[in-house]
């Protein structure tokens, strides 16, 4: 079925873990509606999933009340994300993977994300937290 | 997520459906501490039912991963969908484990 509209989503969610199957399922719509192939789509599930983790396990400390705006737009050709939180602002020059050597559970989230995605871009937002950006162009599609 | 745990005449399989995710992975890390305190080898983790793994899902698996290594047992995994070998892949960690692409290869 065509859709002649690009999808758009905006919407504040709670820092809860059970909703990371309903972000991922709207990554990959977003995904699919952009135009990307079914390995794309699988992995922009999962660097959106794993940004949606780190702002609970990281910004939020594990609380699953706080407040994370998702802003979603995924015309043909691209998809764009924002990860919006009110927590404190972390530079991201502190924001990094385990080497990848060093076998032991965690820190690969970001690596993950840097390495599924176009781009991975932090910044500060007027909440005082970190509004996290991911994007990428299906390639060689329109832009 | 759902995992279903059955004893073999050598060995532990668990079969998991689903996604493994910071919301499902602590299920997972309990069915694999209750088999690695049965101290039965191998442990063998059906994927072929999973979809998608994070990064916690990960995390859970090179858990289990090392403390079995501590008793001289052995993980295995079997029927990696492609997203999630692919998942092994990018972590470099598809050279980590024993990685078998059936069921039946693993529990021999």
């Amino acid at each position: 079925m065509a859709h002649p509209v690009d999808l758009v989503f905006h919407a504040t969610l709670p820092s809860d873990p059970r909703l990371l199957l309903f972000v991922r399922t709207l990554a990959g719509e977003g995904a699919s509606a952009a135009g990307f192939s079914d390995d794309e789509r699988g992995r922009i599930e999962l660097a959106v999933v794993e940004g949606f983790t780190n702002v609970i396990r990281h910004a939020y400390k594990d609380r699953h009340d706080q407040p994370i705006t998702l802003r979603l737009r995924a015309p043909v050709g691209s998809f764009d994300l924002q990860i919006e939180d009110r927590a404190v602002f972390v530079d991201p020059a502190k924001i990094a993977s385990r080497p990848l050597d060093h076998v032991r559970p965690g820190g690969l989230g970001v690596h993950l994300m840097k390495t599924t995605m176009d781009v991975v871009d932090y910044r500060k937002n007027e909440f005082g937290g970190t509004t996290l950006t991911l994007s990428k162009r299906v390639p060689g599609g329109a832009s | 997520m759902n995992v279903t745990v059955e004893q073999l005449a050598k060995g532990v399989l668990l079969v998991v459906e689903g996604q493994v995710d910071m919301h499902t992975s602590p299920e997972l890390r309990g069915r694999l501490r209750e088999a690695l305190e049965r101290k039965s080898t191998p442990i063998v983790v059906d994927l072929t039912k999973v979809a998608f793994i994070d990064s916690s899902g990960l995390a859970t698996l090179i858990e289990a991963l090392q403390a079995v290594g501590k008793f001289g047992g052995r993980l295995r995994l079997c029927g990696l969908a492609p997203a999630v070998r692919n998942l092994f892949k990018l972590s470099n960690l598809i050279s980590i484990f024993d990685i078998r692409e059936t069921r039946e290869d693993a529990t021999k």
